[in-house]
């Protein structure tokens, strides 16, 4: 199909297929301008912060981790530091570190998985995965192996791959032992290895020109460290505070074509959380392994083209995998696994950078450690009006195209973000309506 | 001959946790030789499977067909018929990681898919009766399916 819409024609795409789970977008063209692009999520943490209202603290990690089969251990970390913190506990650094690893993993298998399966089919022009493994079996060998590394870091730390049962808050049940871990730094070395190849793979896509106009907000860890377990929140127009001043900065309103929350900066407006602005805020705590890639693939170190996402995610890979040998090296199996926990009336406030980006998670508790009401701001729904906004400038700017094409670039935008639709959405259709 | 039995899907999301629960059912007395496993998305499928000659995927589905209709498709003879929506909440489906799996030569020697219709995949809903009332022939056909 070559046609170009510019009559009154209706462009309907069956299913945006390949983001994980499900949700619906609408853009609608009058009078050859974008007179508005909806993206309509449903919202599975109202349901999950109403189940956790009168449950025992301690079964958040597990019951938040149910939230998203690709990043439970996102939301078990967001959920654990935030009681942590109204309980006033201090985890021990082996704890922390061991945390760190465990998200190390979680972010190779849920990068791999994005960069390989879900994203590189838009760039190389192919329907999916399955139709690129044609021609491109060696790279698809890359990104399954990787994949697989991400979960058997998670498995060996996690103790299992999926919704890690091991993890508690205060720290873990059991440590691994140096038996169990020894394994992993053979497969991490080959999986850095494979980074490598991947980031050099990804550079060499071609990218259309968009340009973010967007703040960008991401953690800034204390130390050296490049953000994931921990850090305060920072913006790329000069914004600083801790995660118990995120719901004065963050206002969330109702949009009424969607039963989603909006969420914008307070004073601000639409604003980015993801690779992107982690990667933009946090240049200089790449490890010199990943600053050397990053250069070498042509990134600037600050980054607001959403379609060169991809590069930034191998990057990240590539620093993860990096980062996960750094952190066995210094693992203490004989540590405490983790720390007394005395239950007290309070609230906490908790974030971390899941893979898609800011993930905040917030606690009322009581005295017994009973939760009165829990509050979760998953990354995609904090996107969602940047994503629109994006695909308004886009689509205005490509009307010529032809609408097969611009409909698959649409698409290929979305999924720019990684939009993880099932911590935020449950049916994703793609409708672009053009009069 | 090593076999898995591995339930797909999440038990918070209406009929997407027959899966679980079928698996669960099979726990208590698992056939001779068969080992179980869950698996939230697809997408991990086939590195659940890896290691299994005989592997029995029990997942929900949305097909058109009345719900609580249980299907069996052996996947090692031929792909499921145009995408059925298997794991309906997943945007990677388990058609998806079959057919990334056989494309990269991956599949166990013999792969069945067990798969029961289902009515909705609404979070915090509890299962259909329909899928309710399909879960013990659910699980004698991935009992039948394993042996």
């Amino acid at each position: 199909m070559t046609h170009r819409l510019d009559g009154d024609e209706l462009l309907r795409v069956d299913a945006l297929a390949r983001v994980e789970g499900e949700g619906a977008m609408r853009v609608r063209v009058r009078g050859g301008r974008v007179t508005e692009v909806a993206l309509d999520i449903y919202e599975p943490p109202r349901f999950f912060e109403a189940l956790l209202r009168g449950r025992a603290f301690a079964e958040a990690p597990d019951i938040t981790a149910r939230i998203c089969g690709i990043c439970p251990v996102a939301y078990q970390m967001s959920a654990c530091q935030a009681i942590e913190a109204a309980f006033g506990v201090d985890v021990p650094e082996n704890v922390r570190l061991l945390r760190r690893l465990l998200y190390c993993g979680e972010w190779i298998e849920s990068h791999a998985l994005h960069i390989f399966l879900l994203h590189a089919p838009d760039y190389l022009g192919y329907s999916g995965v399955i139709d690129m493994v044609r021609d491109h079996h060696d790279l698809v060998e890359v990104g399954l192996r990787l994949k697989k590394t991400g979960n058997e870091l998670m498995t060996v730390i996690g103790g299992r791959s999926v919704h890690p049962v091991n993890v508690r808050v205060g720290g873990f049940y059991r440590l691994p032992t140096a038996v169990e871990t020894a394994p992993l730094r053979p497969l991490l070395e080959a999986a850095r290895d494979d980074a490598l190849v991947t980031v050099a793979a990804v550079s060499a896509f071609d990218f259309p020109d968009l340009e973010q106009p967007h703040e960008y907000l991401a953690l800034r860890a204390p130390g050296d460290d490049y953000p994931l377990e921990r850090g305060t929140i920072v913006s790329s127009g000069g914004l600083g505070f801790d995660a118990r001043a995120f719901e004065e900065h963050v206002v969330e309103e109702h949009v009424q074509r969607s039963t989603a929350l909006h969420a914008t900066l307070a004073g601000v407006g639409r604003y980015v959380v993801g690779p992107l602005p982690r990667y933009s805020l946090n240049y200089d705590r790449l490890s010199p392994l990943a600053q050397q890639a990053a250069r070498d693939a042509g990134l600037a170190q600050t980054c607001r083209n959403p379609f060169r996402s991809i590069v930034v995610r191998a990057v990240e890979l590539l620093y993860a995998c990096d980062e996960a040998l750094r952190l066995l090296e210094l693992y203490d199996p004989s540590g405490v696994p983790a720390a007394e926990i005395v239950p007290s009336a309070g609230i906490g406030h908790g974030v971390t950078e899941a893979p898609r980006g800011i993930l905040y998670h917030r606690y009322e508790l009581a005295a017994d450690g009973t939760i009165l009401s829990a509050r979760i701001v998953p990354p995609t729904s904090q996107n969602q009006a940047a994503i629109e906004a994006d695909l308004t400038g886009f689509v205005q700017d490509h009307l010529d195209l032809p609408t097969d094409e611009l409909t698959r670039r649409c698409e290929q935008a979305i999924r720019s973000y990684d939009p993880c639709i099932s911590c935020a959405t449950h049916f994703l259709d793609l409708t672009v309506d053009r009069r | 001959m090593t076999s898995l039995v591995v339930g797909v899907g999440q038990v918070d999301r209406g009929d997407d946790a027959v899966g679980p629960l079928v698996v669960a059912r099979l726990s208590g007395a698992p056939p001779e030789g068969v080992d179980v496993a869950l698996v939230p998305t697809p997408v991990r499928l086939a590195d659940a499977w890896e290691g299994y000659d005989h592997v029995v995927v029990v997942d929900a589905l949305r097909s058109g067909r009345p719900p609580g209709e249980v299907t069996v498709w052996v996947l090692t003879d031929a792909p499921l018929p145009a995408r059925p929506g298997a794991g309906g909440t997943h945007g990677f489906g388990v058609a998806e990681a079959v057919e990334l799996a056989r494309a990269m030569h991956r599949l166990p020697r013999r792969l069945v898919l067990v798969g029961i219709e289902a009515a909705g995949f609404a979070h915090g809903v509890p299962l259909s009766p329909e899928v309710v009332a399909a879960l013990p022939a659910a699980e004698r056909a991935v009992r039948d399916a394993a042996s």
